[in-house]
C-alpha cells in the first residue's frame, strides 16, 4: 500500500525529466541501452528480456514545484502557499509523467557481425505547461487586472498512450566506429493534445466611447484540442478494444532512431543518438475542437420595446449566447491529423582510466586505436527532448566503475529544468547469464519524495549470452 | 556465491524504494483549498430618448417603461454555492428635465420577485446632463434571495411627460462578484 501510495504521489505531483535516462545511457552491460543509443557497443552475442520484466520505467516531475511546496506540514495556510507558487512559477514551468513497460526485447549477433535487436514496449507520456495567466484569473478573478491581457496561448498540454514495435541493427564498422539504426512502428491507443493556442482575454474600462462600464474582449482566439482514440472509447470501452489498438489496431505511425559510438583513442569515446524521429497519423476515432475569433462583451443592451399587456420582451440573453457562438464558434472536426513524436537527443564524451577490465585482451596489436575497457569511466552527457514550447535540456556528469567482475555501478549528477542537484545511481549485474539493472535519480530525495521535483526509476531483467 | 549476493543487493534497492516515502506532508490540507476570485462583469446598459416616454400614436405619456432580460448564470448551482457578495453599480446620465424612479426587480423562474432595489435618478437638462450613481451591495441572507433569480426587470418611472420633452437617459452598469470556491460536502 505504502509503495503504491508513494508511486501515486510521485506520479500525481512531481515532475522531472520525464524522458531522460541519464543513468542508463551508455551503460552497455544493459541490453536496453540499445534503445537509448542504437549505436552503443554491444558486448553480448545474444540476449532476451524476461517478458514483461525487462524494462520498467517510471518518471514524474514538475519544474518549479514539489509536493512539499504545497502539502508540506509547515503550519502555513495552504491557500497562501498556492498563491505564492502561482506567482512564482513561470508559464514555461511544466508537469510531466512518463511510463514505459517493455513486453518483449530480444537481440542476436548475426554471422556478419551485425547485432539485430527488436521488441515491443508500451509508453505513456504526458506534459502540461503551467497556464499561469489562467491560473491567476481563476485564483484572483479579473478585478485587480483591468487592462491586463490574459494569455490563452499558455494553455499547452499533450498526452499519449501508445505501443511501440521496433527493430534495429547495430554494427561495429571499424575499430573506432559503431553505428546503429532502429525502425519503429507506433500504435497509438489514446492521444490528446492542445499545443498551438493563442489569444488574449482582457477587461478594459469602456470610457466615454464604450457602451458600458467595461469591455470584456477575447482577441485573436485560436484554441484547438485534438483527440484520437477517445470518442470511440466512450461508446465502446473494453480491455479488448484497448489491447486491439495496442496491437497495431490503433492509429499508426513510423519513426527512426539512429546512434553512433566513436572511439577517439584508447581512453576517449564520444557517442550520440537521435531518437523517435517520427510521426503518428491519427485517422481513426479522431475528434478535435477548434474555437477561434474575436468578441467584445459589454453586457446586455435593453431597448425597452413598447409592449402590450402579456407580451414577452426580446430574448436578450439567448441573442447574446447566439452572438457569442457566432463570433467565437467551437467547431468539432473529424479530419485526420499527424503529430510528431517528441524527438530526443543524447550525446556523451567519456574518459576511461584505472585497471583494464572487460575482454582482457593482452595486447592492443589487433585493436589499433580502438578503445580499451578500463575499470573506471568519467564523462559528460547531454540530453534534450523537443516539447511543445521548445527543447528541454539536461547536462550530466557521470562516474562509472566496475566494482566486481559481475557488477558495475554508475553515479550521475544532473542539471536540468527541475533542479541543479539531481544525483542518480544505477547498478547492473551479470550473474552468469542473468542480467539485472536498476537505476534511479534524485536518490538524495528518496528519504522524502515530497521534496523532490522529479523522480525517475528504471529496472529490468534479461538473459544474456556471451561469445565464449 | 554470486547468487547469494543478488538477493541482498535487490533487497537493499527494494527497501530503498519502499522506504522512500513522503514525509512532513498533510494531504488533508486539500480540503481547505479555497479560490476567492473577484470578478468584474458588465450587467446591462441602455440609451433612452425623451421621446420613448411619450406615445405619439395615442398622444399619451408613457410614465413607466420597463424591460426584462434573463441573466441565467445567476441561479446556477455553482453561483448559488459560491457567491459571497455582489456589488452592483448603476451609473445614470440624465439630460431629460425630469427625475426618474428606477426599479430593479429580480425574478425567479416562476416570475416571483426574489430581490428588489430602487433608486432615484436626478433631473438633468438637454444642455447639462447629470450623473447619478447608485451602488447596491448584496451579502449574507440576501445572497440566497438574489441567486434564486434568473432575470431582472428594469422599470423607469417619471412624474410627467409630453411630446416636447427633450434629452436622453443613459444607463451603464456592472456587478462585482465576490466568489468563494471550495470543496463542499
Amino acid at each position: 500500500m505504502r509503495f503504491l501510495f508513494c508511486l501515486c504521489v510521485a506520479f500525481g505531483l512531481k515532475v522531472g525529466f520525464a524522458q531522460n535516462k541519464q543513468v542508463l545511457y551508455g551503460l552497455e552491460e544493459v541490453p536496453q541501452s540499445l534503445l537509448l543509443n542504437p549505436g552503443v557497443k554491444v558486448p553480448q552475442k545474444m540476449h532476451f528480456g524476461i517478458p514483461f520484466l525487462s524494462h520498467i520505467h517510471l518518471n514524474a516531475g514538475a519544474s518549479g514545484i514539489s509536493t512539499y511546496d504545497i502539502f508540506g506540514n509547515t503550519g502555513e495556510d495552504i491557500n497562501d502557499k498556492i498563491e505564492r507558487k502561482i506567482f512564482e512559477m513561470k508559464p514555461t514551468d511544466f508537469f510531466t509523467a512518463t511510463q514505459q513497460w517493455e513486453l518483449l526485447n530480444f537481440g542476436w549477433r548475426s554471422k556478419r557481425d551485425v547485432y539485430f535487436s527488436g521488441g515491443v514496449y508500451q509508453e505513456f507520456d504526458f506534459i502540461s505547461y503551467f497556464p499561469k495567466d489562467l491560473a491567476i484569473l481563476a485564483w484572483e478573478g479579473n478585478a485587480n487586472y483591468l487592462g491586463y491581457e490574459f494569455d490563452l496561448g499558455e494553455l499547452s498540454t499533450r498526452g499519449d498512450l501508445l505501443t511501440v514495435y521496433h527493430f534495429g541493427a547495430n554494427k561495429q564498422l571499424t575499430n573506432k566506429l559503431t553505428l546503429g539504426i532502429r525502425a519503429k512502428v507506433y500504435s497509438s491507443i489514446l492521444s490528446v493534445s492542445s499545443t498551438h493556442n493563442q489569444g488574449t482575454f482582457v477587461t478594459t474600462e469602456g470610457g466615454d466611447n464604450g457602451n458600458n462600464i467595461y469591455q470584456h474582449t477575447i482577441r485573436n482566439a485560436d484554441v484547438m484540442v485534438q483527440t484520437s482514440g477517445i470518442v470511440s472509447l466512450e461508446d465502446n470501452f473494453s480491455a479488448g478494444e484497448l489491447i486491439g489498438r495496442s496491437m497495431l489496431g490503433g492509429n499508426l505511425g513510423i519513426g527512426l532512431d539512429i546512434g553512433a559510438t566513436y572511439d577517439i583513442n584508447s581512453r576517449w569515446t564520444a557517442t550520440a543518438s537521435v531518437l523517435d524521429v517520427g510521426t503518428i497519423f491519427h485517422a481513426n476515432s479522431v475528434e478535435s475542437y477548434h474555437a477561434y475569433g474575436d468578441y467584445t462583451l459589454e453586457g446586455i443592451e435593453l431597448i425597452f420595446p413598447p409592449l402590450n399587456e402579456g407580451q414577452g420582451t426580446l430574448p436578450y440573453y439567448d441573442n447574446l449566447e447566439e452572438e457569442l457562438e457566432q463570433e467565437i464558434p467551437i467547431d468539432t472536426l473529424n479530419s485526420s491529423y499527424s503529430e510528431m513524436r517528441p524527438v530526443k537527443m543524447n550525446a556523451s564524451l567519456q574518459y576511461r582510466f584505472g585497471k583494464r577490465s572487460g575482454g582482457g585482451q593482452e595486447c592492443d596489436c589487433r585493436n589499433k586505436g580502438g578503445a580499451v575497457e578500463r575499470e573506471q569511466v568519467v564523462g559528460l552527457q547531454y540530453f534534450s527532448v523537443f516539447r511543445p514550447k521548445g527543447p528541454q535540456m539536461a547536462g550530466t556528469l557521470f562516474y562509472q566503475r566496475r566494482l566486481f567482475r559481475f557488477l558495475s555501478a554508475k553515479a550521475t549528477y544532473t542539471i536540468d529544468s527541475y533542479s541543479s542537484s539531481n544525483i542518480g545511481l544505477g547498478v547492473v549485474g551479470d550473474l552468469g547469464k542473468f542480467n539485472f539493472y536498476v537505476a534511479a535519480d534524485n536518490i538524495q530525495r528518496y528519504g522524502n519524495l515530497a521534496k523532490a521535483k522529479s523522480v525517475s526509476l528504471q529496472l529490468g531483467f534479461n538473459i544474456k549470452f556471451h561469445e565464449n | 556465491m554470486k547468487k547469494n549476493l543478488l538477493v541482498p543487493i535487490l533487497g537493499v534497492l527494494l527497501c530503498l524504494w519502499m522506504a522512500s516515502c513522503v514525509k512532513d506532508t498533510d494531504f488533508d490540507q486539500a480540503e481547505n483549498i479555497t479560490l476567492t476570485p473577484v470578478v468584474e462583469l458588465d450587467l446591462i446598459y441602455f440609451d433612452l430618448e425623451a421621446a420613448d416616454f411619450y406615445n405619439d400614436e395615442t398622444n399619451t405619456p408613457r410614465l413607466t417603461v420597463s424591460d426584462t432580460t434573463e441573466i441565467r448564470f445567476l441561479d446556477d448551482t455553482e453561483i448559488q454555492e459560491s457567491l459571497k457578495k455582489a456589488e452592483f453599480l448603476f451609473v445614470f446620465t440624465n439630460s431629460i428635465p425630469r427625475s426618474f424612479q428606477a426599479d430593479f426587480q429580480f425574478l425567479d423562474v416562476a416570475n416571483e420577485t426574489t430581490y428588489a432595489t430602487s433608486t432615484t435618478v436626478a433631473e438633468g437638462s438637454p444642455e447639462n446632463a447629470v450623473l447619478s450613481e447608485f451602488t447596491e451591495t448584496v451579502e449574507g441572507n440576501d445572497i440566497l434571495a438574489l441567486t434564486q433569480a434568473d432575470k431582472v426587470v428594469v422599470s423607469l418611472t417619471l412624474p410627467s411627460s409630453d411630446a416636447n420633452l427633450e434629452g436622453s437617459l443613459n444607463l451603464k452598469s456592472k456587478t462585482t462578484y465576490y466568489l468563494e470556491i471550495k470543496e463542499r460536502n
